[in-house]
């Protein structure tokens, strides 16, 4: 029986099938007649054709493309009221009602431009970007680590781009006449409070980050957006790296220390641990120096970060939320020779500076992109410096914290259009103590801030950015407002224009607040006029600028014991820079040349008039070259740094700042070999002409009988740096390696 | 019993369609699928792009369409006549795609080789500036697809082309990346193609992987 079933089913299937199918063919004989021809021509704004547009009847598989002339034409058996949707890359979509009756109906449509943000306009005015994935950008991430002479510091490199000077005897960012303090640094958006190691005066330092936890930076030398506030000059805001690839070890021996980092990867998280040791005695002890180390500087660090990302951006929702602690702990001691000194015996060393540091910073953010055009982001951060000073013996302790957070929404309304709204808290404190005299004087300050910006595109061509920044701040008992405003311009060839100008505030540094706690606000004026060319493996930017400063700190007596500190400084800084990199004229050769000219004057510190200050010279240029050799698996690598001198003030002479330093110029090579795939060797050495550059002269506070001051020239640490590193990279998959340790 | 029979009934209408009559959406990925792999011009890539863009709005939840229309876009982006930022641009859509694909279907080897590919694509359209930062994803992502399915010939070939690259770079023998293009030159060898292509599964590749093989020879 239910074998019979089966067949007599089977047979019935079978027979409505073909039913079915008879039913179909004679559907399609009877449509025969009434199929409608569909045919037309797509066009863009200007009447130019739009070939490749996808020209579909919704709800049908219907359809064609157009072609070269932006004609198209197509038969349809669908009868009635119909809708056609015509799609084209870069276009906005358009639909169309017909009514298909077997007539032919002939139609032609003429498509608007959509903003497609892959290639429209940027705003590039004072922007240096290191990005993998955007268009105007001046840096691919690598660049900072594979910089030669910046030794994996990403200070380093950046001071190879325009608009900053190298200021030899400090290692912070000096950007456009503005001094190191005029730099804010971000890590993911929030704020890092002495991104640079603890120094004695006249030794350099480095960012206390390894390069090879970014994946890019957006690095301003004015005119930047609402977001950032605190720093007259500059903001240099860093990204870290969202989900690595694949679980490793990173083993790196180097000629200062060593170290480990361990990667552990899952689905949709990630932590990475490691370790650090550096010790600068063996090297010191091999090559010569300049300075007179009691001891060698030597330090280490551990850092953690935890990744976890959620939902699938595909369907609309997805995070990523991010921690990050970093802590760090630094001594060093140096006898610094004082000018005029004649004892005998040990005091002939002059002052003897000991430090001891630690420090610690730790954030954690998110973002979040939601439905409707909805975007949030945002965290908080801490950070924490503890600096023991022993002066001949007289210690001091300083200790700086920051707590930033910070929270932001963002709304696309439409493609053209979308406003960023953000709230944000700092709590700022600072102490100072003298230990042996239980003597102690500290402040503490809240600052609160709103900023909102609206980005408008008018076209793919031209877009407008204008933001407002306000904030309090509880211990200055002010509030302000500052305006920003940017504008691009797109031309015909892939040049561009933009003009950006914006006021900013910041408060002043925290030993003179310290000093004085009701001091107000400092403000900057900035106007920038850029253009912008990327073509391929080529790009080309120029930029003039002009800085207004204005309620400058001014005071009598040294930076170290200020007296009569008040508020009416001013100053300016005007010039113009160019960049050309070329990636393409040269096989297997990358090069950048830089050229900065910066005309500075003000009157601000212990300056009694508006001169030149001493961190900016007015003539700044460099010059950076990669080469890939492929027999040798090598990229060599070199770059030149060069101005014109740095000012000084020879109290010998009448005036003030009247003298100048020769020029500097520093020559750096390197070399990194990969004889394996995971295996990195890395040589460099800085200054390899062995230049004795001088950054400016420190005089004796006393005349001598002959009644000169005596000066000593302040120089650098050592005639050159060499450097020598092996990293090795352990993990399942072969190819790996630490490229970003170069 | 009645249950049965209409199980019976359903499950046998079924084999039938598979069989005897495609649906209009088969047919049309059949038709489709036919053509992107003899395209080798730039208006038939956009075509077949628009034609699978199409077949996917009215079956959004297949995961082919949006495969082919991806493989359509990567195809452009490989191609020499566009200049960097149109390559960019069209594997931009490309990567859109694949990442709608593999939300429909996860952990689907083919999809997770198609992501490797493009990212390889985009790779090549700036090999000098994008060689540092992507070849270890395009190996990662290879490598991810093979962990899936060890014997998916694609995989297998996309894998031996980067390793061919690197073992040019550090120098070292060709044998590795041979012993894989051979694995896959089998495997393509070994499949029934016309019962993939009815399944309307991916099969291009092939020839990949015999000119590879030769080239190793």
């Amino acid at each position: 029986m239910r074998i019979y079933l089966i067949v007599l089913l089977l047979f019935a299937a079978a027979s409505a099938g073909a039913a079915s199918a008879g039913a179909a063919s004679a559907g399609a004989a009877s449509a025969a007649a009434a199929q409608t021809l569909i045919s037309g021509r797509v066009l863009d704004q200007k009447g130019g054709a739009v070939p490749g547009a996808n020209i579909t009847l919704k709800g049908t598989y219907d359809g064609t493309s157009s072609d070269a002339d932006g004609s198209f034409a197509f038969e349809t058996d669908e009868t009635g009221n119909q809708l056609l949707s015509i799609q084209a890359l870069g276009f906005k979509m358009q639909e169309i009602s017909i009514t298909c009756s077997g007539q032919p109906i002939a139609i032609n449509v003429s498509l608007s431009e959509s903003i497609n943000l892959l290639t429209a306009v940027t705003i590039t005015a004072g922007a240096m970007e290191a990005n993998d994935e955007k268009k105007s950008v001046v840096l691919k991430p690598i660049d900072i680590v594979t910089t030669s002479g910046a030794m994996g510091d990403i200070t380093a490199a950046l001071l190879t781009l325009p608009g900053t000077s190298t200021v030899g005897n400090d290692g912070r960012l000096f950007v456009r006449g503005g001094d190191a303090s005029e730099t804010s640094i971000y890590i993911d958006g929030l704020q890092v409070g002495n991104a640079f190691g603890s120094t004695a005066s006249n030794i350099p330092t480095r960012t206390r980050f390894s390069p090879n936890l970014f994946k890019g930076s957006f690095f301003s030398t004015g005119g930047y957006s609402a977001e950032y506030g605190q720093a007259l000059s500059s903001a240099l805001a860093l990204n870290t790296l969202d989900l690595p690839l694949r679980n490793q070890g990173d083993i790196s021996i180097m000629s200062p220390g060593g170290g480990y980092t361990q990667t552990l990867v899952g689905k949709q998280n990630a932590l990475t641990a490691s370790g650090n040791y550096y010790n600068l005695a063996p090297y010191q002890s091999l090559v010569q120096q300049n300075f007179d180390w009691k001891k060698s500087p030597s330090s280490w660090d551990s850092e953690l970060s935890v990744r976890q990302k959620w939902g699938n951006a595909a369907e609309g929702k997805s995070g990523f939320i991010k921690a990050y602690f970093h802590t760090e702990g630094s001594t060093m001691a140096i006898w610094q020779k004082t000018p005029g000194n004649d004892l005998p015996g040990e005091d002939s060393r002059g002052d003897r500076m000991a430090l001891n540091n630690r420090y610690s910073y730790g954030n954690i953010s998110a973002k979040h992109s939601g439905n409707k055009g909805w975007f949030f982001y945002g965290g908080m951060a801490f950070s924490h410096n503890r600096d023991k000073f022993n002066i001949n013996y007289e210690p001091t302790r300083q200790i700086n914290q920051l707590v930033h957070s910070k929270a932001v929404a963002v709304k696309d309304f439409s493609p053209q259009f979308s406003l960023k709204n953000g709230l944000e808290w700092y709590v700022k404190s600072y102490s100072e103590a003298l230990t042996d005299e239980n003597r102690k004087r500290n402040y503490t300050d809240h600052q609160f801030n709103h900023f909102i910006e609206a980005t408008y595109y008018f076209s793919n061509k031209l877009i407008m950015v204008g933001g407002l920044r306000t904030g309090h701040s509880s211990l200055a008992k002010e509030t302000w407002i500052t305006p920003r405003f940017s504008v691009a311009y797109k031309l015909e060839n892939r040049g561009q224009f933009s003009f950006a100008a914006g006021r900013f505030k910041q408060l002043p540094e925290e030993k003179i607040r310290v000093l004085q706690t009701d001091l107000k606000k400092t403000a900057a004026t900035h106007y920038i006029l850029n253009y912008f060319f990327v073509n391929d493996n080529r790009t080309f930017r120029a930029e003039s600028f002009y800085k207004i400063y204005d309620h400058l700190i001014t005071y009598k007596g040294s930076a170290t014991s200020p007296a009569r500190i008040a508020q009416n400084g001013s100053g300016y800084a005007r010039g113009i820079d160019f960049f050309y990199r070329d990636k393409k004229s040269i096989k297997g050769t990358d090069f950048w040349i830089t050229y900065s000219f910066v005309d500075s004057k003000r009157h601000f510190a212990n300056y009694e008039t508006k001169v030149q200050p001493s961190f900016a010279p007015k003539h700044n240029g460099s010059v950076v070259v990669k080469h890939f050799v492929n027999a040798l698996k090598s990229q060599l690598g070199s770059s030149w740094s060069w101005n014109t001198g740095y000012p000084f003030d020879n109290p010998n002479l009448p005036g003030e700042m009247q003298c100048k330093t020769k020029s500097y110029s520093d020559l750096s090579v390197s070399w990194s070999y990969l004889p394996k795939p995971n295996v990195i060797i890395h040589v460099a050495c800085s200054n390899v002409l062995g230049r004795d550059n001088v950054f400016g002269y420190r005089y004796s506070s006393q005349p001598d009988e002959t009644g000169t001051f005596a000066s000593l020239p302040i120089g650098q640490g050592a005639k050159r740096f060499a450097f020598i590193g092996l990293f090795i990279t352990l993990s399942k998959d072969k190819a790996a390696n630490n490229l970003n340790n170069l | 019993m009645k249950k049965l029979i209409t199980f019976v009934t359903l499950s046998l209408l079924a084999a039938f369609s598979a069989f005897a009559q495609d649906t209009p959406y088969q047919k049309a990925m059949k038709k489709e699928i036919a053509k992107v792999i003899d395209a080798d011009s730039l208006p038939e890539l956009q075509q077949s792009a628009n034609a699978f863009s199409r077949i996917s709005e009215l079956n959004p939840k297949e995961w082919q369409p949006l495969y082919y229309n991806a493989l359509a876009y990567t195809y452009q982006g490989l191609n020499a006549r566009l200049t960097t930022d149109k390559k960019d641009e069209v594997l931009a859509l490309a990567d859109a795609l694949v990442k709608k694909a593999d939300a429909l279907s996860p952990e689907n080897v083919e999809i997770v080789t198609l992501q490797g590919f493009v990212i390889m694509a985009k790779l090549s359209a700036d090999p000098a500036g994008r060689g540092q930062s992507l070849s270890g994803q395009v190996m990662q992502t290879f490598g991810r697809a093979l962990s899936l399915d060890s014997k998916n010939p694609r995989a297998l070939i996309m894998m031996a082309q980067m390793e061919a690259g690197m073992a040019k770079f550090f120098g070292s023998g060709p044998e590795k990346a041979c012993s894989l293009a051979k694995q896959s030159a089998e495997i393509f060898a070994a499949q029934d193609e016309e019962a993939l292509k009815a399944a309307i599964l991916p099969t291009w590749g092939k020839n990949l992987a015999e000119r590879m093989v030769k080239t190793c020879q």
